[in-house]
């Protein structure tokens, strides 16, 4: 409740700075650094209304109550900041020296103790209010609620997997990449870890963000109001493709939700001989064998290609994305294509460059064992369309993906 | 404070009686004798052109690191900019960061407190003269050894702040990484040398009648930011010794499969990085605490207290550390803490601001350039404060960390608080340290474009922060709202650009002007000055003061220009350049050495060997040694020097500038 109240105002406010800072305009240049100061702070409270991952659109609770600490403190600051800059405006004009000053020395004053014990006071008595209203919500953003779903979410040069426990026997029945599924409307329990370097998990609009720090577990919450599609990104730098490391939050309603756990769990199986050369079914046995060929080594594929499970992959995060359902992601890549295109097709031709030759789609370092291998050399353009075709089997889409 | 005023003739030998002989066979141990041309730059011991030095090679790495900026700006103007790779990219914004902190803004504020301190305490040079060209000389290589990386395969891609596992040899296998530590490290050295020597000669060398309580308001803030550097420097140093024996000796101090915890560095990386915040920012707090009243026409309002925030927040700047780590699992407890103690830093800070305010209010305001970009840094780094305090809420925090509104955040304390404050002194002491001043039409454009260019440039970060802009990111995506004021952002960033471009024709433009005399030798005293700088030559004699002038007072050469009448109004009783000092003594000098410049050539050639092969650390460490050597061996004073007329040989143990000082000691009291 008290958010919506706070809410409503920054417009209006806003407005008003504006049409201060126009008359002011009109009497010098010299104002014109601190018009521009206003303008950029009235803009800074009109947000953005087509950002994706925008943390002044919150779409849960918990996100909502760091917005009203955002909002408060930033009030804060913003009055005072006015307070201070009025100050400086005003002294600049009342106290020049006049053109045709005698020289004589103004009033030297070498300070008011009581007026600086005062300024020194004020300005904590702030700050413990501050102190006091906000601190109570660190507290609340670790919180986990028992019985909550939980998720494990691990992240590596320049993914995030996501694992579920579902009967909380030790043993991850789902392991997906790159879209976290979850149910709209609960509580969602993270641990969030890392297995190379640091990273953090952020999705501004459900909650703020969490490193994911290798050897240690770090418990998180997440929620999301209603069914949807949010966006996130890695907020820890972790080296040459961070920027390309993304996160796409896929919120579900109930029955879709149970659909997914269920569809998720179903093991992938070996596609039949087919014996009519140029047939589908052709295409997909030869992409299948190409698979065992080419990919097993680092990709599982429950039921079929487990050889990952077992062998050391060969990459610094020894591990690369489970592809079982590989359909019912909405992205791919570390969430940086989408996997359908607008009008509900599969965007085959990013998949088919991806699969080509990953390190000309996204800075990748494949020497070091960082990230996906380059098959330019080792499969043509008929292999990838068969590995395409192979692919378009593994798993159904997600109802609310399209 | 037991520091007390000790009467300088105790170091001084008996007059006429000769030190020891000098062996003059090995010339190699003379002291070098050129007092022009470059060997009198090389191997000079004077404060003053060791400070003008720091000045110009920082300038030179601010050029560099501004053309950093500039290249990760382009990159970002657009959504999915392709001006630089990823990599390229993760190179530029790291090596800016850092060019930006270590070989800037810091040597920059060492050039001031150079030049500066000793004139302000009225002493002839610092403690310890050889030791000045020392750290001089090592900041020198450690800026190009740090740069040499980009020959070698590329500079460090890891950020400034380098997180663990990120920059161990796994993840990061070019050699960027090692220049950075061993770079940093070499900088470090330089530092600490500094630091202990103007600590010590701002202890030991004032100005007699000079006490603590009356002592010049930059002097004050550079002894406090030397304090600093003296405890937070050794940090640095053991977390870059554990990252280059992790790299190049197989050490695990971060090897998380050995059980190593990553967060060891962090811990140790901002338990330096948060008091350097402050070691960036002091000295330029200390420069407007001087230019405010100074173009006021007022004292400082409330000097003790403007002294004792900023001791209070050398101290309390200790104790936040962790707000730099809302987000990497600390628990809720310390993060709670650490929030608190964060805000709690903001009083002095606030102490200060309000401060300056009561020191322009009711003043007469001369709006020369100095004084523009000092009340810039009053007001844009009242910002920088301001969102600093909305990230100690460490819930919201959660929200902006790693996000453009911290970038926002530090460059409006930074760039805004930092270097407004050190262009202030520029602009401020340029007649002092070159004898002319700088052009004020170009000075104000400069001023303003800076300003706008700025504001521009770094106010929209706020948003996108908010946004959801994540920082260190080579890309963004066109979907999310950001190509506005990105483009605005990059924008601002040219017209930066276009102000220092100014400034530095500036520079070129009054310099020549000067040389030709179109434009007159400044005068002693041209701002109608309060401290002891202005109480001789510009530009300053090289010997500083003829006589050591006695202090009774704060501000005390405004008080020898004004004094009450009967009516208890402050007239003008003298006018500062008839009182100044004439600057024609010709004092005994400490003599300049080669020793300095050559031990300093030795720590780059370790470093280089721990990377490469270790045999060239044995020659860095031969030089090193070597160096040490002839540095104990070099004679007290070249014995040819014409200076020492008065028959006496300073001891030659590094006090020989407070020797200097009291050879004019009868003078002086002639004079007074």
């Amino acid at each position: 409740m008290r958010h919506s109240t706070v809410s409503t105002s920054p417009d209006q406010e806003s407005g008003a700075l504006s049409t201060s800072s126009n008359t002011r305009s009109r009497h010098s240049m010299r104002r014109t650094g601190r018009l521009t100061l206003l303008v950029l702070a009235g803009a800074l409270l009109v947000s953005c209304a087509d950002a994706k991952s925008d943390t002044l659109q919150p779409k849960s609770e918990l996100a909502r109550d760091i917005h009203f600490l955002t909002k408060f403190s930033g009030w804060l600051a913003a009055i005072i900041g006015l307070l201070v800059g009025a100050a400086v405006v005003f002294l600049i004009f009342k106290f020049r020296e006049r053109k045709h000053d005698d020289g004589s020395l103004p009033k030297q004053v070498h300070g008011h103790t009581k007026a600086e014990v005062g300024w020194t006071i004020a300005p904590a008595v702030l700050l413990a209010v501050l102190a006091v209203v906000s601190i109570p919500t660190i507290f609340d953003l670790v919180d986990q609620p028992e019985g909550a779903i939980e998720i494990r979410v691990e992240g590596q040069q320049w993914w995030w997997q996501y694992s579920y426990d579902l009967d909380g026997d030790g043993h991850y029945e789902i392991v997906t990449a790159n879209d976290i599924v979850f149910p709209a409307g609960q509580d969602i329990n993270l641990e969030i870890t890392s297995n190379d370097v640091i990273h953090s998990f952020w999705v501004p609009e459900l909650n703020g963000k969490k490193d994911a720090v290798p050897g240690r577990v770090h418990e998180w919450r997440i929620q999301a109001d209603e069914p949807g599609e949010y966006w996130g990104v890695c907020t820890e730098y972790c080296g040459l493709s961070h920027a390309d490391m993304r996160i796409r939050a896929v919120a579900l309603s109930d029955g879709d939700w149970n659909a997914w756990v269920a569809s998720q769990q179903v093991a992938a199986t070996v596609p039949g001989q087919s014996f009519l050369p140029g047939s589908e079914e052709e295409d997909v046995r030869e992409g299948y064998e190409l698979f065992q060929l080419h990919c097993a080594s680092c990709h599982i594929v429950n039921g079929v290609f487990e050889a990952a499970a077992e062998n050391p992959v060969p990459l610094l995060a020894g591990v690369a994305p489970n592809l079982t359902h590989l359909m019912s992601r909405t992205s791919f890549a570390g969430a940086i294509f989408d996997l359908y295109n607008e009008d509900g097709s599969l965007n085959e031709a990013d998949l088919t460059a991806w699969i080509r030759d990953a390190p000309s789609q996204k800075p990748l370092d494949p020497d070091n064992q960082q990230g996906m291998l380059s098959f330019v050399d080792s499969l043509n353009d008929e292999d990838v369309q068969d590995l395409v075709a192979y692919l378009s089997t593994l798993g159904d889409r997600t109802p609310t993906s399209s | 404070m037991a520091i007390i005023e000790e009467e300088p003739q105790l170091l001084e030998l008996e007059s006429g009686e000769p030190s020891a002989p000098v062996p003059r066979d090995l010339g190699v141990f003379a002291r070098p004798k050129s007092t022009t041309g470059w060997r009198s730059w090389i191997f000079t011991v004077d404060h003053k052109k060791i400070g003008i030095m720091y000045g110009v090679v920082a300038m030179f790495w601010f050029f560099w690191g501004g053309v950093e900026a500039l290249l990760v700006r382009s990159q970002l103007a657009s959504p999915n900019g392709e001006i630089l790779s990823a990599a390229a990219y993760n190179q530029a914004f790291t090596m800016h960061g850092t060019t930006m902190v270590f070989l800037v803004i810091m040597p920059l504020a060492a050039a001031f407190a150079n030049y500066m301190v000793p004139l302000q305490i009225g002493a002839r040079d610092v403690a310890f003269p050889r030791l000045n060209a020392l750290g001089l000389w090592i900041f020198v290589f450690a800026g190009i050894f740090l740069n040499l990386s980009w020959f070698t395969g590329g500079g460090a891609d890891c950020g400034w702040f380098c997180y663990s596992p990120n920059s161990g040899l796994a993840y990061s296998s070019g050699s960027g990484v090692d220049y950075y530590a061993l770079g940093l490290q070499i900088a470090g050295i330089a530092s600490l040398v500094g630091a202990i020597n103007l600590i010590v000669t701002i202890l030991n060398m004032r100005a007699p009648g000079m006490d603590l309580r009356i002592m010049p308001i930059f002097t004050w803030m550079v002894l406090v930011t030397q304090f600093l550097l003296l405890f937070a420097i050794p940090v640095i140093t053991v977390a870059l010794f554990l990252l280059t024996f992790d790299r190049s000796f197989d050490a695990n101090f971060f090897n998380v499969d050995q059980g190593a915890d990553p967060l060891l560095w962090q811990h140790l990386f901002w338990i330096f990085g948060h008091p350097e915040v402050y070691i960036l920012i002091l000295p330029s707090f200390g420069i407007v605490s001087e230019t405010l009243p100074v173009f006021s026409r007022k004292p400082l309002f409330g000097y003790s207290f403007v002294v004792f925030s900023g001791i209070g927040i050398g101290f309390m700047g200790w104790g936040v550390w962790a707000h730099h780590m809302f987000a990497s699992g600390l628990g809720p407890v310390s993060v709670a803490a650490f929030s608190a103690t964060t805000m709690f830093i903001a009083v002095p800070t606030g102490v200060k601001i309000l401060n300056w305010i009561a020191t322009m209010w009711g003043g007469k305001l001369r709006f020369t350039v100095p004084m523009m970009f000092s009340i810039s840094l009053v007001s844009m780094f009242t910002i920088g404060g301001l969102s600093g305090v909305m990230h100690s809420v460490a819930a919201a925090d959660t929200q902006q960390t790693d996000t453009y509104f911290i970038v926002a955040h530090f460059h409006y304390v930074l760039f805004g608080g930092a270097l407004m404050g050190l262009f202030a002194g520029m602009y401020y002491w340029w007649p002092k340290a070159f004898g002319h001043h700088l052009g004020t039409g170009l000075g104000k454009t400069h001023f303003w474009l800076v300003l706008i260019g700025f504001n521009m440039s770094f106010g929209p970060m706020h948003i996108l922060g908010l946004q959801g802009q994540a920082r260190r990111t080579y890309r963004y995506d066109e979907n999310l709202g950001l190509d506005f004021w990105n483009m605005v952002a990059t924008i601002g960033a040219f017209v930066i650009l276009i102000g220092m471009l100014v400034f530095a024709y500036n520079i070129f433009r009054s310099a020549k002007q000067y040389k030709s005399g179109e434009i007159p030798r400044a005068e002693a005293d041209p701002w109608d000055g309060r401290t002891l700088e202005w109480a001789i030559p510009s530009p300053a004699p090289e010997h500083n003061f003829d006589y050591v002038p006695v202090v009774t007072e704060l501000d005390d050469f405004w008080h020898k220009k004004y004094q009450e009448d009967e009516d208890g109004k402050v007239v003008k009783i003298a006018d500062g350049n008839d009182i100044a000092q004439k600057g024609d003594q010709h004092p005994h000098l400490p003599s300049p050495s080669y020793w300095p410049v050559v031990l300093a050539f030795g720590f780059p050639l370790v470093a280089l060997g721990v990377i490469y092969n270790l045999a060239i650390s044995a020659v860095g460490l031969i030089v090193i040694i070597g160096a040490i050597y002839g540095w104990t061996l070099e004679p007290p004073t070249d014995p040819d020097d014409g200076h020492d007329h008065e028959g006496h040989e300073d001891s030659g143990d590094g006090t020989d500038a407070g020797d200097a000082s009291t050879d004019t000691e009868e003078e002086e009291a002639a004079n007074v």
